[in-house]
This record gives structure tokens, sequence and C-alpha cells, in this order.
């Protein structure tokens, strides 16, 4: 239950100064113009309040957009790091992720519909009192996610009891309903060349041109999870011995249950809500803190957001740096090299699978 | 500290409409070691968790000191209640000092963490287990017995004034065996309850105050260690193949025997 805390606190003195120098160098480094640090600083105490903007308009709107995604970024990997640590606890299984209790394949849903309604598809008076689908997609793609989890848990839940292996049958269900849904409206819209791309975009992810508003979504939806770690790290640490016995030493399971799901859903249904399907990340960062510092959730979880909000930005910088206007979509870059991960962890654990 | 235990005609069904349990009961005070005896299947593990408020009876009533168990939040249920399981469900990748600290999560805080004084009491309780030598092991490490000894000792560090155990002495050599039952008698001695489920009658006779013996979900008989480990009581619960004999204190030994009769 304690690894060294010397080492932890070395991993996390080393994500914390990693995650300051992305979130300059992704500010600074760019496709269209190169910010010298002074200037970008200037810049961010500008947004902040504090101090004159740059000189040329353009070039501050510029850099704030680079804040507000590198920002967007770090919540969203930090989220869906969290919410995969969660999951794995309560599973107690190192390779599962959030996506196995429907967040994905809702909020996949709920953003279609949402395109759906701003592509016109909905009746007049919705449309009259819509802007943007700016605000729609991250909404509804959040009560997608959040609704699909909340079934998944209700239907695997009888007698007042949810055991793990329902929840983990009921979410593939869950999930297959929920993509034939989904498959039906791309389906249905396929000849409205704008709403489907629209719909085919959403599933690849995206982090450009996110905002303020993205920003509260993901970060509110972090700090929620964040506020339950309180409530089940030691937990999940005791259910380590089976659910019975860690009733037995006084954890409250069915609390902690429902506690350690809602985590996983807010945090993850506000991450995807904002920024797509990215796949991957609530899967690898929980395992490979826990494979690196042990599997302590009161250190576990913690590092999971730093790690989770390293490891997207410098993903998302080092492949946008490399690849310039070739720059894939963040959910792209995360499949492509997520499924060899996952390959390579499932060969190297097999004792582990055996066990299942 | 509790006083006293008592379970009324509990009954209890597993999905699929197995039947273990259909009329136990059970009063425990303090200063006693009940020895909960009984052929494979009679309901004695099923017995033990109902009495701990992990399951809950279909009917009947479990109160310690005049308040329901299963009502009882969990850490409060834990502070009055330790159970020791018969074996843990996989091998668990945590250190055995940790393990054992988890024995006192019902004493802790939300927001404190362990104290000199629970690392003290996990030490002393490991200590008691004679397996204060094993503390930086991992669990998944140990033999069988040594984990049993472990699970004893992380009951003790829970504090609490009613012990459940479950087959303790299992995957024990004879001196481990007395080692556990010891350490427990220690307990009782020093003013708190047990009930230990067991096969081991001769055990039983050594070390409780009472014995229980359960057939088919009932507790048939219940009585200090002379009366119930007799061929009167235990022919009709085990069959007709036990050797009945006395130790030099003068208390009953029941073995298998295997004779010709």
């Amino acid at each position: 239950m304690n690894p060294s805390p010397r080492r932890s606190r070395i991993f996390a003195a080393s994500f914390v100064v990693l995650l300051v120098v992305l979130f300059f160098a992704s500010t600074c480094i760019g496709p269209t113009v190169r910010f010298a640090p002074a200037d970008a600083w200037r810049g961010i105490l500008a947004m902040l309040g504090l101090g004159k903007p740059l000189d040329v308009a353009t070039v501050q709107t510029i850099l704030e957009l680079r804040v507000w995604r590198a920002l967007v970024t770090i919540g969203v990997g930090a989220s869906l790091a969290l919410s995969g640590g969660f999951i794995q606890g309560l599973f107690q299984n190192g390779l599962a992720s959030p996506s196995l209790i429907g967040v994905t394949g809702g909020a996949s849903l709920g953003a279609a519909v949402a395109v759906l309604i701003v592509g016109g598809y909905a009746p007049r008076l919705v449309l009259e009192h819509i802007d943007a689908g700016a605000y729609l997609i991250p909404l509804f793609g959040f009560i997608g996610a959040f609704a699909t989890t909340a079934i998944v848990v209700y239907l695997a839940s009888g007698g007042g009891r949810t055991s793990v292996t329902a929840l983990l049958l009921t979410g593939i269900a869950v999930n297959m309903c929920v993509a034939g849904l989904f498959a039906a409206l791309q389906s249905l819209t396929l000849a409205n060349w704008e709403v489907s791309r629209a719909i085919l975009a959403w599933t690849f992810g995206t982090l450009d041109d996110r905002t303020g508003y993205h920003a509260g979504v993901v970060f509110t939806g972090l700090a929620l999870a964040l506020a339950c770690i309180p409530f089940t790290a030691v937990e999940l640490d005791l259910l380590k011995g089976g659910e019975s016995d860690a009733a037995a030493v006084g954890v409250d399971v069915a609390r902690l249950k429902w506690t350690a799901i809602f985590a996983a859903a807010v945090s993850a249904s506000a991450a995807v809500a904002v920024a797509g399907q990215i796949a991957f990340v609530g899967l690898v960062v929980p395992h490979l803190v826990r494979l690196a510092i042990g599997a302590s959730h009161r250190v576990l979880l913690p590092l999971s957001v730093l790690g989770g909000a390293v490891f997207l930005l410098g993903a998302e910088f080092v492949q946008r740096w490399l690849l310039g206007d070739a720059a894939l979509q963040p959910g792209v870059v995360m499949s492509l090299i997520g499924g060899p991960f996952f390959l390579v962890l499932l060969v190297r654990e097999r004792r582990e699978i055996s066990a299942w | 500290m509790v006083n006293h235990l008592v379970a009324k005609d509990l009954c209890f069904e597993y999905h699929g409409g197995i039947r273990a349990l259909a009329g136990a009961s059970v009063e425990i005070a303090r200063g006693e070691l009940v020895a909960v005896i009984g052929p494979n299947g009679s309901g004695k593990s099923t017995f033990l968790r109902c009495l701990a408020g992990l399951l809950v009876p279909s009917s009947g009533s479990v109160t310690v000191d005049g308040e329901g168990v299963v009502a009882l939040p969990p850490r409060e249920r834990a502070c009055r209640i330790a159970v020791v399981p018969q074996f843990l469900p996989r091998l668990l990748d945590v250190r055995v000092s940790d393990f054992v600290l988890g024995g006192r999560y019902a004493h802790l805080g939300r927001w404190r963490s362990a104290t000199q004084h629970d690392r003290a009491v996990v030490r002393s309780s490991l200590e008691r287990c004679d397996s204060f030598d094993v503390a930086d092991r991992l669990m998944s490490e140990l033999s069988g017995g040594q984990r049993q000894r472990v699970l004893v000792a992380r009951a003790i560090a829970q504090e609490a004034g009613l012990l459940l155990v479950d087959e303790p002495t299992n995957s024990l050599d004879p001196e481990h065996q007395l080692a556990v039952f010891r350490s427990i008698a220690d307990l009782v001695a020093g003013g708190r309850a047990a009930l230990v489920v067991t096969h081991d009658l001769n055990l039983a006779s050594q070390f409780a105050t009472r014995v229980l013996v359960m057939q088919n979900g009932r507790t048939v008989t219940d009585g200090a260690v002379d009366r119930v480990l007799t061929p009167e009581v235990l022919e009709p619960v085990y069959g007709p193949h036990l050797f009945f004999g006395r130790f030099s204190s003068g208390r009953p030994i029941v073995v298998p025997w295997a004779d010709e009769r």
C-alpha cells in the first residue's frame, strides 16, 4: 500500500516540471507564429488581465488559442487518466478503461445528436435558439456519456448490489446498443456531406479551436473527480482482498463503488465531451504509473492526473512538431500508438490474463 | 468493547435457492471462546458471515449490544467485529505490514493517515502471531501457514471486541495451530469474545469455553465442551467413525477412527 514515498515524490516533481515546460513549449511553438518565451509570458499575463496584450491583435489571438488548446489538452489527459485509475481500481484489473462502462460510446452518440441539431435536423424552434455547435456538442457529449454510464450501472445493479462482473458484461452490451444507434445516425446522414463529416471528425477527437468554455467543462469534471479521491483511495487499496474482505474491515463497499463510478464517469465524460474520442490515455497512464510506483491508490490516482496531462500534452506537442501541417487528430495518434502498446502489455502480462 | 452478540433463528438462501441456514442461533458474551463445529456444508461459514453482517439473513436477527448488525455503519461494525476469512480470493501484491494496517481502517479518520499508535498496534499484532519477521514481505510470497497467521494478526490489529474466525488452522503445522489458538484464547482472556469455525475437535476441546454443533443449517447443540464432545452428540452428526478418549487434563479427545464395525 505504501510504495517508497521518495520515489513517488520524484515522479510527481518530474511530472510538474515537464508539464510546465511542455505548456510553454506548446504555447511558443506552432505552425504560424513562433513566440519568444518572454512574449508568450506577456501574452499569458494579458489574458489574466495583468498587463498589456501583445502589440498585434491577431498575434495575441493566436497565443490565446494555443494557451486554451494546451490547457484543454492538460485537462483532457488528466481527466482520462484519472478516470482510468478509478476504473482499474474498481475492476481490480490493470487493463480496464473508462470506455468499458460506456463513456466513450455514449459521448459519441450525444455528440452526433448535437451535430444533427446544428445541422438542421431539429425543429425550427430549437434551431432559432442555438448560435453554434461549439456549445451544444460538448453538452450533448457529456449528457450522452454520463447517461450511458448511468444506464450501465442501473442495469448491472440488482438487489442493491452491483457486481463488477455484471458491470463489465452490461457495459459490453450497452456499448453494442449505443454503437448500433450511432451507426444508424451515421448511415441516415450519409447523404448530408456536412453533417456526416462533422460526426466523423468528432470521432477522431480534436483539440483545435478550444476556448475557455471547453476548459471550464473539462476542469469542472476533473475537479469533481479529484474531490472523490479522499473518499476512495484507501478503500480501493482494501478492495484488493475482495469485496467481502473490504467490508469486513469497515469499508462501505456500495458507497465506494458509486463514488468511484461517479468520479470515473464525470471526468471521462467531460473529457470526451470537449475533445471527442481519445482512447488509450485512460488505459495506459494509470497502468504505467502502477508499474513505476506501485499500486497504492493514494499515490496512483494523483500521479495519474499529472501523468495523463504530461502524456497527452507531450504526445500532441511532439507529433505537431514532427508532422507540422500534416499533424493528425489526437484520437488518431492515440489509436495508432495505443493498439500496438496494448498488445505489448497483453503479451507481457500473460500471467495476469490467465487469472481473469 | 462488545459485551453481547445475539443471533436468533437465522435463515439464509444463496442464489439458486440453496438453503444454507435454516434456523441458526447463538449468544456470545465477553470472555467466551465459542467453537463452531459440524460436517462440511452444515452452514458454518455462512453463519459466521451473517454474524459479521457480511451477508443479510432472509429471516432472523443479529444484534451486538442490542443494535442490529446489518444496520450498523460499516466502520462502526468493524470496530466491534473483526473477521478472519478462511482464505483471500487472490494473491495480494501488498506488503504484509500494510495488509495488517488495513485492519486499522475503521479507526482512521477520513483525512488522517496511520499514526505511530497504529503502527505500534500493527507491530504488536504481528508479534503476537509470530509473524513480525515477514512484515516487509509481500502477501503473495507467503506460505499458506504464514498467510493464515497474518490474517489473524490483521484481525487483532482491528481491536474489535468480537473475533469471528473461519477455520484458522487449515494449513498450519501443529505448533502454529496451537499458536493461533493461543493468541485467540489470550485475547478472550483479556476481555474479548471469539467465535471460531473449526474442523479440529481437539483444538476446540482444549481452547473453547463452549462448543456449538451445526447440522443442515441449524444449530443443534450448544454447550460446555464436556457435554458436547461426546458420542451421544457427535455420532448422529458425524457418523460412527469416531474414537473418543481423554487428554491428561481430562478434556475430551475425538479422532477419526477407521474401525471395522
